[in-house]
């Protein structure tokens, strides 16, 4: 059942209850202050009969005119007035009660006898209900007679009826009225949901540069618009992103693959020499290689990125960990002239993955070398800063310009420079770097100037005590 | 025919400029996008091939400086990206034709022979003067439906004659046509090669096409 439905039918039920409730109320209050005012207004005549007969000393009454004149009150339209012998007998009455005969009833006699007054309703076919006062006149102990005033309750039923008519007619006419405005209140209220349904239809549809107008008012609706851009705005970045990486992925793998068809469809063209055919296989078997690192390397990326990445959490000895790349980098940098020095050790241990911290520093050695000027150094220093393991390698290369420095951790991210100096790199290392330092708990951080070289700094919180250094054998 | 070809990669761009020498086209490579610019502008090129991802300065800017420079020379731009907008910024900003990496040999020959053909005014498959036909496709050379064959040097050397027919091509022109920034210009080789050529147009033969004038340079005309 759609919203606006809903809403307009629990409104609807709850007005239609209160109304009911109200009319009803309405209705009994009503009868009840209208039967009141009747019973009044009959005692009140009944005490000033009373009086008039206690005035005349209880004398009987002998006919209807004598009557008339001794109440003039009477003479009103709307009340009748009868007196009963004590047996209940009728013995005078006024000239408005002529159609019936309306002995006094037993339980007004009954209670006439004990002395006291009764309120009773007579009720006659084909007539309004009556409205009867019995008094006892008791003289010096004695009953005398019993006078009884009525009147028709003619106009408090035809009242009663007008505003149940009333009641009858108008609840339901107020509660079809509330229920329409109801429902445009509610189509109105939710007219932006519409809205945001609508342009989520269209940003499903894949166009994610639509936006919803924010509406001037900072209620619930302005609120769910502005978080519902917010969405839009994250998720038009990450997809950006996504084509991003997948041009720049494509672009890597498509540089090998025309290198690979361009030269073997060249060396294809005419009959070479065997030495030709060799240099094209030695280069293409070159690309594959590089090809193959590239897919390894986004394989590794995209598996970091599922969760799919199992990290160890051991202790490593960070000081034999540094102290065996050294050695291993020094190999590289013999191939090009560049010295790697070791410039300061520190007994550290971290708690990671141990083939992973491998990786991390042989990346940055190797970048250190690669993008070093032949017959320059690259430095490693291991220190301990409070808490942390602190190891920088610097080199003394071609550097990197301040405005790539906060994006060569970037998927792909090569700088023309380094894209000059170095056509080997897949653009990948750095992002594999930052990931294995960032799930380590750590810090990579880089200070870099064109020309002068560059210097990569890892933090890593150290071990705690007790996990310092597994105990080797002596 | 001389062509530029602009591309970083330097094995791409080893094996375009060897396939381009391959079918006697002079080739100048550059890896450098400013550089490469800059040389387009002071060379006379007949085609100018250019990657549009370079260091320095990408490709898009390359065509933007030759073309406000009123360098009408024809412009294809090689492209890695299969995106429609690169190429059709590309072409906007004064390229003439576009391929993408990767991308077969024979398909960037073809596509040169077009735009190399688009620049003369009448432009058939073959071209032909009295009776001597040279049809550039499969660079078949033929005088009274008699095959010549020719090295790459003298075939470079007669298309380029027969494309400027009846106009006399002083030496300079040549060399900067038929042969690339390696050539040394104080040498003899234009006409050494002006020579080769006669023999196996003109030799033996009542008509003469190769014609010298005197203190300019050549002339290929019929009469």
């Amino acid at each position: 059942m759609p919203l606006r439905v809903r809403l307009t039918l629990w409104y609807g039920t709850a007005l239609a209850l209160i109304l009911i409730i109200f009319s009803t109320v309405l209705y009994f209050v009503t009868a009840r202050s209208l039967r009141d005012a009747v019973d009044e207004s009959l005692e009140e005549t009944a005490a000033a009969a009373v009086r008039s007969l206690e005035e005349r000393g209880f004398l009987p009454l002998v006919n209807e005119d004598e009557l008339m004149s001794q109440f003039p009150e009477l003479a009103r339209i709307d009340k009748f007035f009868q007196i009963f012998s004590p047996s209940g007998t009728i013995t005078i009455r006024s000239p408005n009660v002529k159609q019936h005969e309306m002995p006094l009833s037993p339980k007004a006699l009954e209670v006439a006898l004990a002395g006291r007054t009764l309120l009773e309703f007579a009720k006659y076919p084909k007539e309004p209900p009556l409205r009867l006062i019995s008094v006892p006149i008791i003289f010096r102990g004695s009953l005398l007679y019993i006078i009884q005033v009525g009147t028709s309750m003619d106009s408090v039923e035809a009242t009663l009826n007008r505003l149940l008519l009333v009641l009858l007619v108008s609840v339901p006419i107020a509660l079809a009225v509330s229920l329409a405005g109801g429902w445009f209140m509610a189509g109105r209220a939710l007219r932006p949901v519409d809205a945001i349904t609508l342009a989520a239809q269209r940003i499903a549809g894949g166009d994610l540069t639509q936006r919803l107008t924010v509406p001037a008012s900072a209620d619930e609706i302005g609120r769910l618009t502005k978080t519902f851009n917010g969405m839009i705005d994250r998720l038009e970045t990450s997809f950006r992103q996504i084509r991003q990486f997948s041009s720049d992925a494509s672009h890597e793998l498509r540089t090998p693959l025309t290198v690979m068809k361009g030269e073997t469809e060249l060396a294809l063209r005419r009959p070479r020499a065997t030495d030709d055919y060799k240099i094209v296989l030695e280069s293409n078997l070159e690309e594959i290689d590089r090809m193959t690192r590239i897919v390894d390397e986004l394989l590794f990326l995209s598996r970091t990125d599922m969760g799919e990445v199992k990290m160890e959490r051991q202790p490593v000895p960070l000081d034999s960990l540094i102290e065996d790349l050294h050695r291993q980098a020094s190999l590289l940098g013999h191939e090009r002239d560049i010295q790697v020095v070791l410039r300061a050790t520190a007994p550290a241990a971290v708690l990671g993955d141990e083939l992973r911290l491998r990786e991390l520093f042989l990346n940055l050695l190797d970048n250190a070398v690669k993008y070093s000027h032949p017959g320059g150094t690259v430095e490693i220093a291991l220190t301990i800063e409070h808490t942390q393991a602190q190891v920088t390698v610097t080199d003394r290369g071609i550097g990197i310009a301040q405005e790539d420095q906060s994006r060569i951790f970037d998927r792909f991210y090569r700088t023309d420079n380094a894209r000059t100096h170095t056509k080997k790199g897949t653009g990948l290392g750095l992002a594999i770097c930052a990931w294995i330092v960032e799930s380590h708990g750590g810090q990579l951080k880089v200070q870099s100037k064109v020309g002068e070289g560059s210097s990569f700094t890892v933090k890593l919180p150290l071990a705690p005590a007790a996990a310092k250094r597994p105990l080797t054998p002596s | 025919m001389r062509i530029l070809v602009i591309e970083d990669e330097t094995k791409v761009g080893c094996f375009i400029k060897r396939a381009l020498e391959e079918e006697s086209y002079a080739v100048d490579l550059c890896e450098d996008g400013a550089r490469g610019l800059q040389i387009a502008l002071i060379t006379n090129y007949d085609l100018l091939i250019v990657d549009l991802m370079l260091p320095s300065l990408p490709g898009l800017e390359i065509l933007k400086g030759v073309r406000q420079a009123k360098v009408q020379t024809p412009i294809l731009i090689l492209t890695a990206q299969s995106q429609v907008d690169q190429r059709v910024k590309g072409l906007d900003a004064g390229a003439d034709d576009y391929l993408t990496k990767p991308f077969a040999i024979d398909e960037l020959l073809a596509r040169i022979r077009a735009l190399l053909r688009r620049g003369s005014t009448e432009s058939p498959g073959v071209l032909q003067i009295d009776d001597l036909a040279l049809n550039p496709a499969t660079r078949e050379v033929t005088r009274s439906g008699q095959r010549i064959d020719l090295t790459l040097k003298e075939y470079a050397l007669l298309e380029y004659l027969m494309r400027h027919t009846g106009r006399v091509l002083t030496r300079p022109m040549i060399s900067e046509h038929v042969w690339n920034q390696d050539f040394d210009t104080f040498t003899n080789v234009i006409d050494v090669y002006v020579n080769y050529l006669r023999n196996k147009i003109d030799r033996g033969r009542s008509k003469k096409l190769i014609h010298t004038i005197r203190g300019s340079g050549y002339m290929l005309k019929a009469d």
